[in-house]
């Protein structure tokens, strides 16, 4: 008995002894389990600062379950960061470095909290130059554009007017047919019909060719109407008199009616111009990789608004660049107006 | 070759309507070289009408226009249709026959010196320095060579209506039509006008004027004409005209009002 009682009570105090062991280690686990399963109830319910409280119940000197420890203290950090508590937060990833100093997760978290600690405008000054290098690649593209149109346009545009007016009766309906069509429909829409529609009737275009034709139709006709009701302003004695020296109608549009135009045409041109600044912004949908495009990519990339708001900026010193240069070029050409 | 008698411009039968209207009204007139026609008569009487329709600016319906023996300006098609010559030959006819407007017209955007060019410039395309010595003479005449280098906006009307004969003359015309040259002008800004054209009657312009001033048809013409409703009413010497030896009543009652 006691021989046997003493053989047993040593195989049962090592067996007893590892059963409690397992126990405690058994207890503290059910312990953190309930704890975070609390703190996930917590934060469910929006509670954040409950949520924190019920964390730091983890010890850091309970056992060796150091998983649970630092667990606990990024979560608890990374819901101060949640708060703003920027401070607090460095601190509880700290918690974790003084005792694992090479702790991955902490550190990167310390360093994305000094990045939040920097001021607003510093963070978007930052961002500014990430995204600047590819913006401003597409607002080259977007002047490209614009240049083109602006040499393109007028010219058409003048086209089209002396179409109009001319008193041959189908060179006149075919520019009515032309401004009609194009000043009747979206510009979205030509540019979709020229880049994915003309395909299909075997007529391919680049991109860019179409952005250029697209743009150039629509604002040739716009253009065109604008400058037909410049030349019609010009008073009819005007052409008399040129006629009256000897001059030929083309003489006379050319010499006297079309350069007395340029005055009355630059406010509503340059209104035009204005609104094609802008209106390049479309041809972002046929494959064009241009300002907007550009603010687009970054956008999505990076979830970013700093992308758009730098795009906006770029788009608002174009139109006032333009603004400013045609209030000169109207000064310049009503000259002779005031003295 | 013509001969001294031979009228300079002859119209026969020119009739001009407009719709139902018909402003001119199967008009003769001849004008020797030298000669100073002054047509006077109530507005809407056809004047203006006649005198734009000598110089293209109306297509005449009917009636012939003769330019130093040559019958101008008008052609017949195959249909037997009668309309305006080609353009070009137009052209060429206008810029032997000046015409100064009412309202002047110069170009607002040219200078005065630039306005003057313009003709030999454009259409005789002579070089610049041609062109400017021709418009610098002309100036000269009409004594507006200081206002060379401004814009018509800054000049005066009567100012303006000298830069506009200068521009005429620059072409060098045998013919000068003048469509109430005055009429926009204030008073006292009408004697330098008139001075200009009657330094030009003096070195022997031919001139057709449509005025209302009755003062200038007495001292210039060598004949007055009245016109009403498209058609001449009377011509006569400005003596005969002005003496009151026309005995008709339409003429006295517009002299009375006019004068």
């Amino acid at each position: 008995m006691r021989l046997f009682s003493g053989r047993i009570s040593k195989k049962t105090i090592l067996l007893f002894s590892c059963l409690f062991l397992l126990l405690v280690q058994a207890c503290y686990a059910a312990d953190y389990d309930q704890i975070f399963s609390d703190a996930n109830d917590a934060m469910g319910s929006g509670d954040l600062p409950a949520a924190i409280a019920i964390l730091q119940k983890v010890k850091p000197d309970k056992g060796d379950d150091s998983g649970a420890f630092v667990r606990s203290r990024m979560q608890i950090a990374r819901l101060q960061f949640a708060l703003k508590d920027m401070n607090a937060a460095s601190a509880s990833a700290n918690e974790v470095l003084a005792l694992y100093p090479d702790n991955s997760e902490a550190l990167n978290f310390i360093a994305s909290v000094k990045k939040e600690q920097k001021p607003r405008y510093v963070v978007f000054l930052e961002d500014c130059l990430r995204f600047l290098p590819q913006l401003l690649k597409g607002a080259v593209m977007t002047i490209t554009l614009v240049v083109c149109i602006i040499v393109i346009s007028p010219l058409g545009g003048l086209l089209i007017a002396l179409g109009r007016i001319s008193t041959f009766k189908p060179v006149s309906g075919l520019c009515w047919f032309f401004i009609w069509l194009f000043r009747g429909t979206p510009l979205l829409l030509q540019l979709f019909f020229i880049y994915y529609g003309l395909p299909s009737l075997g007529i391919t275009f680049k991109p860019f060719t179409a952005a250029i034709l697209g743009l150039g139709l629509n604002y040739s006709a716009y253009l065109g109407e604008i400058i037909r009701g410049g030349i019609q302003s010009i008073e009819h004695g005007q052409m008399e008199a040129a006629k009256a020296i000897g001059m030929s109608y083309w003489q006379a549009m050319r010499r006297v009616i079309i350069p007395q135009t340029y005055k009355r045409l630059m406010p509503p041109i340059g209104n035009e111009f204005i609104a094609l600044i802008k209106d390049t912004a479309l041809v972002s949908t046929i494959a064009m990789v241009e300002l907007m495009r550009s603010a687009d990519q970054m956008f999505n990339a990076y979830f970013n608004v700093t992308a758009l708001i730098l795009a906006a900026f770029i788009y608002l010193l174009f139109t006032t660049i333009f603004t400013f240069i045609f209030e000169k070029i109207e000064i310049r050409a009503g000259i002779y107006e005031n003295r | 070759m013509k001969t001294a008698n031979q009228p300079l411009l002859s119209l026969k039968g020119i009739t001009k309507r407009f719709g139902a209207l018909t402003a001119v009204n199967g008009v003769d007139l001849d004008v020797c070289p030298g000669e100073i026609v002054v047509i006077i008569g109530p507005s809407g009487s056809g004047k203006s009408t006649l005198l734009r329709s000598v110089n293209f600016l109306e297509e005449i319906e009917e009636g012939s226009i003769t330019f130093e023996g040559n019958e101008i300006g008008y052609v017949k098609s195959k249909h037997g249709r009668r309309h305006l010559d080609a353009p070009a030959k137009i052209c060429e006819l206008r810029s032997e026959i000046g015409m100064v407007f009412q309202h002047f017209n110069l170009f607002p955007h040219m200078t005065v010196l630039g306005n003057v060019m313009e003709g030999p410039l454009t259409v005789q395309k002579k070089s610049p320095e041609a062109a400017r010595e021709i418009a610098l003479d002309m100036l000269a005449k009409v004594g507006l060579s200081d206002k060379r280098d401004v814009y018509p906006a800054t000049l005066s009307g009567g100012q303006k209506q000298r830069v506009a004969i200068a521009r005429a003359l620059a072409m060098r015309p045998k013919l000068m039509l003048f469509d109430e040259p005055t009429s926009a002008l204030d008073p006292e800004l009408i004697g330098e006008v008139f001075d200009t054209i009657r330094s030009l009657g003096k070195e022997g312009m031919t001139m057709i004027i449509v005025t209302h001033q009755m003062g200038f048809a007495k001292e210039m013409a060598d004949r007055v004409i009245f016109m009403e409703k498209g058609s001449f009413v009377a011509q006569g010497t400005p003596e005969d005209f002005f003496s009151n030896q026309m005995e008709h009543d339409r003429i006295q009652s517009f002299l009375n009002r006019i004068m």
